[in-house]
Formats: C-alpha cells, structure tokens, sequence
C-alpha cells in the first residue's frame, strides 16, 4: 500500500504531543543555580570550586543520574561568571530565583557568598557552598544556608593546637591580616586561639583589601623578630608577602599561610624557597575517607585528572562535596522539594571523598568533623603534618632560614 | 635606622609606581585623553615578559625592549584606529569610555588566554637581599628602580632632545599651528600613544619581578597612574618621576607610622587636598603654557 505524504503529516502531527511527553519525562533535571567568579580576583580558585561542581555532576550523569523517592534524574548546572563582584553575583541569583531555580550552589569569597546568601535565604532555597567562611555568613540566622568549612574564626584552632605541640616551644607570634569579611573574622580567630593556648601576639597588622607592598610591615617583623608569623590573608597577598619576605631576608622560625601554599601556581613561584612554609588544607587524595558515588578520594582525583588539565586543589573536592552533599540530602528526604531538603541538610551526617559532612546549627562545617588539617610545604608538594591519623609526612621545625632552604 | 629603612622601600616602590605612570601622563598631557586601558597594557607588558621568561628563559630585563616594541605597535594601531575615530566623531568623554571598553576586553583576553591565575617572575637574581649600612634592599626591586630611572630618563631625552619629542611637544602646545607648519597631528598623536603603550608595556615587565600580578590588577595600576599624574604634574616623565617616589615614600611612611591599613587612605586624602590646592600637580601641567 503506497503511504501519502499527507497521511505521514498527519501522522506526524498527532504523534508529536505524545514524544513530547515521553523526551519530557525521560529528561526530568534537578537544576542547580548560582553564580561563581570565573574572571576577576576571585577567579583562580573560583575556576577550582567550578570544575568541582561540574565534575561532580558530570560524573552522576554518566552513571545515569540519581534515583530519588523513586523517580530518576539527571542533573543540571546554570551558574553565570560573577567576575567576583558581589553586586554582579546578587543579579545573578535574583534573576535565577524568578527563572524557578530551586537549589544553589555558592560561589567564591565570603564578599560574595554573604549577600547572595541573603537573598536565597529570603526566597527560602538552600545553598550548600565552598567559598565563604566568614562568621558574618553563619551569624545571622540563616537556616537555608551551608558552608563546607567551619566559620573563620573556628578554622585555626587544630593548628594552634599543633603549634603549641613543636619543640622548642613557641614563644610568640605575629598576625596579618586584610580588612575583608574573611581575613580579618579568621584572624580574630588565630588570636582567640593561640590565647586559649597560652602564646602570646608580639603585633597584628591590618592591610587594606589588596596588598600591593609589605615592605614597612617586614621591617617592623624584622625589628621586632617573632618566632611565628601567620598570614590569614588570600593567595595573592601570600605570594607577595612570602616573596618579599625572601627578598628581604626576613626569617622567621614558623611562616603560616593560610591560602596560597595548596597551589601548584604559589609553590612553583617561590621554588626551593616555598619548602617549611605551613598551611591548612581541608583534603588529601590519600585521606581515608570513601563516598557511595566517586569512592575513595584517589578514585575522585583520578577521574577529575581524566577530565580536566588544571591541577586539583581542595576546592574542587569541595565543591564536588557540595553537590554529592545535595544528593545525600536528596536521597535522605526522598524528595526535591526545598524545604524538606533543608531539613535533611540540617541533620545529615554522611562521608564523602572531601570530609565527613555535618553542619552545625548555624550551617558551617562542624569544626571538628570538618576542620582543617596542617599543612607543610615539603620537597615541593604539599604534606599533610598533623593529626597522626592523616599525615602524609614529617614535619620540620624550626624552618631554616631562607638562604638555605633546599 | 627604620625611618631610613621606610624611606629606602619607599623610594624603591616610588620608582615603579612613576614608571608605570609615566604613558598614563603623556597621553594625558599631549592628547587630553584618560587612559583608562593603561593599567591593562600594563598588565599585558608582564604577561608578556612573563611568557618571554617561562617559555624561553628570557630575563625580564633583556626581553623589555622587545615588550615595549610589541605594545608600541598596539598603541599605534590603537589610537588611530578607535580613539582618534571616538576624539573625531564625538569627544574626549566618548575617548574615555572606549578606552575603559578596550580595558575590560584586555583583561578577559587575558584571562582565557593565560587563565585568572597568579602569575609571577622569579629571576636568578631574587631572594638574595643586599645589606647596606643597615638597610636591608631587595636586588630585584633595586634593578626595577634602576631600570624605571633609565627608561625615564631616555623619555626625557627623546622629548626634549629628539625631533619627534619636539613635534610631540609643539603639537601638544598647539595643534592648530603644528598643522599649518605640515605635521601630521594624527600621526603624532598615535606616535605619542604607541610611546606611552610602549613604556606601559616596559612597567609591566618590570612590575612582573616584583609582584605577583593577575588580569584584574589592571584596575589598580590605572588607579595609581592617576594619582601620581595629579601629584606630578601632566605630561612630564619628570613629573611622574616625583609624583612617583612621593607617592612610595607616602605609602611605606603611613604604613611604618599609622599602620599598613592606611596608605591607601592617605593616598587619596592627598590626592583630594592636590586638586583642592593645586590641580595641575607639582610640577604643573608640561604643556599648559600656551594652552
């Protein structure tokens, strides 16, 4: 029997509702918004949290989504470039909220994360992020909003506790900080703990929001010669403090930078000279630690170096956390209805290949579960020093004098 | 022996600071433009000393002459190709807001070509402080000074001794009559910008020993070049030679005496009382005597 063209349109025409439907139900998404600085200051470790993100919803994909109170999904990134400006980053979100974004991630910088923050909060949708920790997120009652680090002023005390372990013992120290939410709460941190550990502060130094020159603020260390100095200042800021410091010859016996060391870009720079320097990290690829979803963390830096050229960092861990976090919660609520998401992300407790996740009530990292491990700069590469269970490595104390670092 | 110190660190930041100001001024005082791309080209000379350094191991100071000639021939193709289009069709104000276009694009070529990470330049040289009398100075920051003092110096000469600095100069003083004597104002114009790209490029090679530097610093590095333009005096590398140094010592001394948290504070405080008091700059505006 000849088939008209006719027929076939018409076919055409009343099946199309019916492939519609069917391409629509196979396709169901959890979409997650939010915004992430992929240019601007923020951006290097922006670019970090982002390929976290993206592998971790890259790899769910490719074992065919998540089974969530029975139904399967996919799942679906939207986050624009805030060019880290916090203003930029709160049209962003506003704009998803009334596009029916239900879940956010968040992007990097307590500047950013705390008026994004607000604004998911108001509309009550959650936000699991990895990029602020300052206490001003955590302090203002917010019930929608997650952080995968303890709040600022949580996050130095397993390394004060440390310190207060080296032989010989240190005797006193002095603190750098910028005058932005994170530095300068992390900071008051450092102090409020190295207090509790009886070692006195010899000066602090306040600098405005970028540093352009340390060389007054070296003079004075060098004049004044603490045993320890800790820099709770940003990546840039390190790297100018830690060259100067070479440059100059100022030696101390203890130099903490908080961020900065955990880079491959910070390390190569400073070359032989970036061996003792001290940090925090939050992840290791050889922790012990396992998810349901990527496994071990040697099997997720495994798959992220299958995908991507940049070198992994904790951020990426992190933010991939973020996501598996969602899922646990997800899984755990048997729904994607935001409210009852929020409340299994209140009181979930699950491993991951970043951490073992549980929040405290304000929403920041519980500090002990979550907190920081300490981080020596060691031929090169990054070393975890302390605790017992999770150091990859001996630690030197006191550091030699830069001249002779090798 | 600290105030020393602080005035020897000042001095030495002072020397970067005029240079990397000294094409902002020129364009400034020569053609009434503000540059606002001029923290970019800035950034652009160290990106490129720094790929010269990584990918061939070319010290920043050889390579500094191949950096100025790269952006002297954007400078050129720059100005006559937009902002002497945006100067004829509409205004100076129009000229501003390309330029501050042409920034934002430079910063992002920036960052998808050499991504948003830190960058910095470590020749053999750095991490070996010299001891003078007490006073402890960083060679690299001692060879940068040298190096801005050189390069000014040679502006200096080539606009007050060379015959294209003396048709820089006159068209400055008077384009109308610079034009009936047969000079080719566009032409010195986009001559005049491809010198001041060109010695942007020359600090940003030079900054990319000093500091570790990022696509968004453009901004800073504009925003410097303009308040030493206003402490100086327009149009001079004289003038940014002082408004430069001026400007360090300022920084280094409110750090050392009122604390690190304020130089910027100071910096435009003075920067407010100078165009209060004097709007043309120490040394007064090079070019304003016949304007």
């Amino acid at each position: 029997m000849a088939i008209k063209r006719r027929t076939v349109i018409t076919a055409a025409t009343l099946a199309l509702p019916a492939i519609r439907g069917a391409s629509a139900q196979a396709a169901k998404t959890i979409t997650f918004g939010g915004s992430i600085p992929l240019s601007g200051g923020a951006a290097e470790t922006g670019l970090n949290v982002n390929n976290g993100y993206k592998t971790a919803v890259q790899f769910i994909n490719e074992q065919g989504g998540v089974e969530i109170g029975g139904t399967r999904y996919k799942l679906d990134l939207k986050l624009f470039d805030d060019a880290s400006d916090p203003s930029r980053a709160v049209n962003l979100i506003q704009r998803q909220l009334d596009d029916g974004v239900d879940f956010f991630l968040g992007s990097f910088g307590s500047n950013i994360v705390l008026p994004t923050a607000a604004v998911t909060e108001r509309a009550e949708k959650p936000m699991v992020q990895a990029g602020g920790g300052s206490d001003q997120i955590f302090g203002q009652g917010y019930k929608y909003v997650f952080g995968m680090f303890p709040r600022a002023t949580r996050q130095f005390r397993s390394t004060a506790a440390f310190i207060k372990t080296l032989m010989p013992p240190v005797q006193n120290y002095s603190v750098i900080f910028t005058n932005d939410a994170f530095s300068k709460t992390a900071a008051q941190g450092v102090m409020a703990a190295m207090k509790d550990q009886g070692i006195p502060m010899l000066e602090s130094y306040s600098f405005p929001e970028t540093i352009t020159d340390a060389s007054s603020v070296l003079a004075s260390i060098r004049a004044k010669t603490p045993e320890a100095l800790v820099c709770m200042t940003h990546d840039q800021d390190n790297l100018l403090i830690a060259k100067q410091m070479i440059a100059t010859g100022t030696n101390v016996n203890l130099l903490f930078q908080g961020l900065g060391p955990q880079l491959g870009s910070f390390r190569e720079t400073l070359g032989k000279s970036a061996n003792g320097i001290y940090f925090q990290t939050y992840w290791d690829e050889r922790a012990p630690l396992k998810d349901r979803f990527f496994g071990t963390p040697k099997d997720f830096a495994a798959y992220y170096r299958k995908n991507n050229s940049r070198p992994i960092a904790y951020h990426v861990s992190a933010g991939a956390a973020c996501i598996v976090t969602y899922i646990e919660a997800m899984m755990a609520a048997k729904s994607i209805d935001p409210v009852k998401v929020r409340d299994a992300l209140a009181t979930i407790d699950v491993n991951t290949q970043y951490a073992r996740i549980k929040f405290t009530e304000q929403g920041d990292g519980d500090p002990v579960i979550m907190g920081p491990w300490v981080g020596q700069v060691v031929g090169g590469a990054p070393e975890v020093i302390a605790p017992a269970n999770a150091k990859t490595a001996s630690y030197t104390y006191p550091t030699p004098p830069w001249s002779q670092r090798s | 022996m600290l105030a020393l110190q602080t005035i020897a660190d000042g001095l030495v930041l002072g020397g970067l600071y005029a240079l990397s100001a000294v094409g902002f001024s020129l364009i400034f005082g020569v053609m009434g433009v503000v540059n606002l791309s001029h923290g970019a080209l800035v950034m652009v000379g160290a990106y490129l000393a720094w790929f010269f350094w990584h990918a061939l191991g070319l010290d920043p100071l050889v390579t500094i002459p191949v950096v100025m000639l790269c952006l002297g021939a954007f400078g050129y193709v720059y100005q006559r190709g937009l902002i002497q289009l945006a100067v004829d069709r509409s205004s100076h104000v129009a000229s501003m807001l390309v330029t501050f276009g042409v920034a934002l694009m430079l910063r992002n070529t920036l960052v998808l070509v050499f991504s948003p990470d830190l960058r910095s330049i470590t020749p053999s040289y750095s991490g070996h402080p010299l001891l003078l009398g007490g006073i402890v100075i960083d060679p690299v920051r001692l060879a940068a000074l040298g190096a801005s003092l050189v390069l000014l110096g040679a502006l200096a000469l080539i606009l007050n001794r060379s015959r294209m600095g003396r048709v820089i100069r006159a068209t400055a003083q008077q384009e109308l009559a610079a034009r009936l004597c047969g000079v080719n104002a566009h032409h010195v114009y986009g001559l005049t910008f491809a010198v001041a790209a060109a010695f942007a490029g020359a600090a940003g090679a030079i900054l990319g020993i000093v500091l570790p530097f990022s696509p968004p610093d453009e901004g800073l590095w504009t925003m410097n070049a303009f308040v030493v333009v206003t402490l100086g005096g327009v149009g001079s590398p004289q003038g940014a030679l002082l408004g430069g140094l001026l400007l360090g010592v300022m920084a280094t001394g409110t750090s050392q005496l009122i604390g690190p948290a304020f130089p910027n504070a100071m910096m435009f405080a003075v920067l407010v009382a100078m165009l209060l008091i004097r709007p043309s700059g120490l040394l007064g505006n090079a070019f304003a005597g016949s304007r």
